[in-house]
């Protein structure tokens, strides 16, 4: 009589070798993942007209905020409280001051800022703000008043571009 | 007629294939997604930022990544397309981003449906925290010249997390 399944084999061979090979490769895949970090992103804008001929000229006056350095700070290793040992990326001190200008006035507090920015949402929420940063300023500060203006509502902001080799060279 | 289903001989005593099976697929799942990530993002300390909305990457839309590092270069999926040590007047830059911009879709300039039309997608730009402004000021310049005209930035940040950060020191 011919069966018409194999009854199940076990399994020949030593399998202790490639399970352990499948588990290094396991472990080192998963702490290497460990170290991305879920990441954010603010929205904003560029001008959409430059370069292009638009017969839409820009109705609505804009709220420019321009930041600039007073002190830059005394620069720190990018994640401990030690001094920057000069090489790669770093972290600025809380002794940095920036200037945040809004219209005609300026402060130097970002909570001032936020609060001054709320006030002028609330007053006109359709407002586009524009932000404009003078040579000094880093990435960090640029996101935390972009931060500020989200949180006090404004969704329509713009940046600025600069052909920075072109001001150098002029300069 | 016996039939012996096991050899004790060489019985494991547990069906080891389910495991193995299962994994396999973590093995598969891991490698995919460090390949992926890695690829992109390059290491870098993004600044805090209380609202930015979490990233969900969607590999069917066009967005270009730039990295932007504390000293200026520029990197693009591994790729440095810009140092300011051997400055190259951004031309390498610039195609990168002409060819990207031709690859997304595109609206009018204008909201009432007229004008020239423009890339609708956004370019995400991951730089330190302690890159100098002017760096992302010339990414935006370039952004905006003919044969680019991207218009939709994101900016990277970390969602805020209070235990990562150190104390500052008074």
């Amino acid at each position: 009589m011919r069966r018409r399944r194999q009854p199940e084999e076990p399994i020949k061979g030593d399998m202790t070798p490639m399970i352990d090979v499948t588990f290094q490769l396991l472990i080192f895949f998963m702490l290497t993942i460990k170290f991305k970090t879920l990441e954010g992103k603010l929205s904003a804008y560029l001008p959409k007209d430059v370069g292009v001929n638009t017969t839409q000229a820009e109705p609505k006056e804009k709220l420019e905020i321009k930041l600039k350095v007073i002190a830059e700070g005394t620069k720190l290793m990018p994640r401990h409280n030690q001094a920057w040992t000069g090489e790669g990326a770093f972290r600025y001190g809380p002794d940095r001051v920036v200037q945040y200008s809004v219209g005609p006035r300026t402060t130097r507090d970002i909570k001032e800022l936020a609060k001054r920015l709320h006030e002028l949402f609330q007053a006109n929420p359709e407002q586009p703000v524009t932000l404009d940063a003078l040579p000094g300023i880093v990435y960090d500060d640029v996101v935390q008043v972009l931060d500020q203006a989200i949180n006090a509502g404004y969704r329509d902001i713009t940046f600025i571009g600069y052909d920075v080799t072109k001001e150098n060279k002029a300069g | 007629m016996k039939l012996s289903r096991t050899d004790p001989k060489t019985d494991v005593g547990i069906d080891m294939t389910p495991m193995i099976d299962v994994v396999f697929q973590l093995i598969i799942f891991f490698m995919l997604i460090t390949d992926m990530t890695q690829k992109e993002l390059e290491e870098l300390v993004l600044p805090d930022a209380q609202n930015a909305d979490p990233d969900k990457p969607d590999p069917t839309v066009v967005r270009p990544i730039l990295n932007i590092l504390a000293d200026g270069k520029i990197l693009v999926k591994r790729r440095v397309l810009y140092d300011p040590q051997h400055d190259d007047g951004y031309t390498e830059l610039k195609s990168f981003l002409a060819q990207q911009a031709l690859r997304m879709p595109k609206k009018p300039v204008n909201d009432d449906g007229t004008g020239p039309l423009v890339p609708d997608n956004p370019l995400l730009i991951r730089a330190d925290q302690s890159t100098p402004f002017k760096y992302i000021q010339q990414v935006m310049y370039l952004c905006g010249l003919t044969g680019i005209q991207i218009w939709k930035i994101q900016l990277a940040a970390a969602e805020q997390n209070p235990d990562q950060k150190p104390k500052p020191q008074e």
